[in-house]
């Protein structure tokens, strides 16, 4: 359960402090609480949705097609994360920067509108707050551990939201590759454990090979990007 | 509705790579290479990520 309630509060600090960096754009626009309304309202969504798609998913009754279910979103989403943090790492890609972020949307004119301010907080909200629901859900029915699962993404939550009213600026500080990273990996652990488990597969460690997959992206990631930025400061010095 | 589909499926080269890398392994997994679906799968996901990371 540990690992769960790891990777589902890790998952949610990053796009939780991604959604603030909106929240705040937005409220120093039209006001905390009208920027809050939004964000509370986005969050009812989620809780909705993440009502609607556990049950949809306790509904299935054969377990290895639930497997194959959560496995393969969960691979789609390990997939990326790992790719993504790979390339940050690297320096293929840029980090991503909560300030340069926070610029941007503080310069953009549609935050003068009051309507498309409130909306631009509630989507954001909802957009970043979609990939939590997604561990919370694939995660939480999978392994039984619903409650713990979205305990983890709400005291994420609350601890983001804690810092960023204490502070009042964009959370640049939290090192969100890093996250994304040992997210990346852990969510692809599981992802493809519960595939080929689905199609009928015996794993020979049993659950012990959580922790092997683990390890085996991990590595494989931290070589990949030691790979790519090798290579990039050889294109660079030729 | 786009995001949401986002999220759930990744973009085009994401789906790709991953629904590739599970048939291969559905592949290998009814073949007198049974045994080997364990390390296929990790192998092809690993491979994935570099290329998404790459390109």
């Amino acid at each position: 359960m540990i690992s769960i309630v790891i990777a589902t509060f890790l998952t949610a600090t990053v796009e939780w402090v991604e959604a603030y960096t909106i929240i705040l754009a937005v409220a120093l626009t039209i006001g905390w609480r009208r920027s809050v309304q939004a964000a509370g309202a986005a969050l009812l969504a989620l809780a909705a949705l993440t009502a609607i798609g556990s049950f949809l998913l306790t509904r299935i009754a054969d377990l290895a097609i639930l497997q194959l279910i959560v496995g393969v979103f969960l691979t789609l989403f390990g997939v990326r994360w790992l790719g993504k943090a790979v390339a940050r790492g690297a320096g293929l890609k840029k980090l991503h920067d909560e300030d340069a972020e926070f610029a941007a949307l503080r310069a953009s004119e549609k935050l003068n509108d009051a309507r498309a301010a409130w909306l631009i907080a509630f989507n954001g909200m909802l957009l970043e707050g979609l990939e939590v629901w997604l561990i919370v859900v694939a995660l939480g029915v999978q392994t039984h551990h619903s409650l713990a699962a979205a305990s983890a993404a709400l005291t994420a939550l609350l601890m983001v939201a804690a810092l960023g009213g204490m502070l009042r600026r964009p959370l640049a500080k939290v090192p969100e590759n890093a996250i994304k990273f040992i997210v990346g990996a852990a969510t692809l652990s599981f992802g493809t454990y519960w595939v080929l488990a689905a199609l009928g597969y015996r794993w020979p460690l049993g659950d012990f090979t959580l922790a092997a997959l683990f390890g085996f992206y991990v590595l494989g990631g931290l070589a990949l990007i030691r790979l790519y930025a090798s290579e990039k400061l050889n294109r660079h010095a030729t | 509705m786009h995001g949401f589909i986002k999220t759930l499926f990744g973009d085009r080269r994401t789906f790709i790579v991953a629904v590739s890398s599970i048939i291969i392994a559905y592949a290998t997994l009814h073949s007198p290479a049974t045994a080997f679906a364990g390390v296929i799968l990790p192998l092809c996901l690993l491979a994935g990520a570099a290329y998404l990371a790459r390109y």
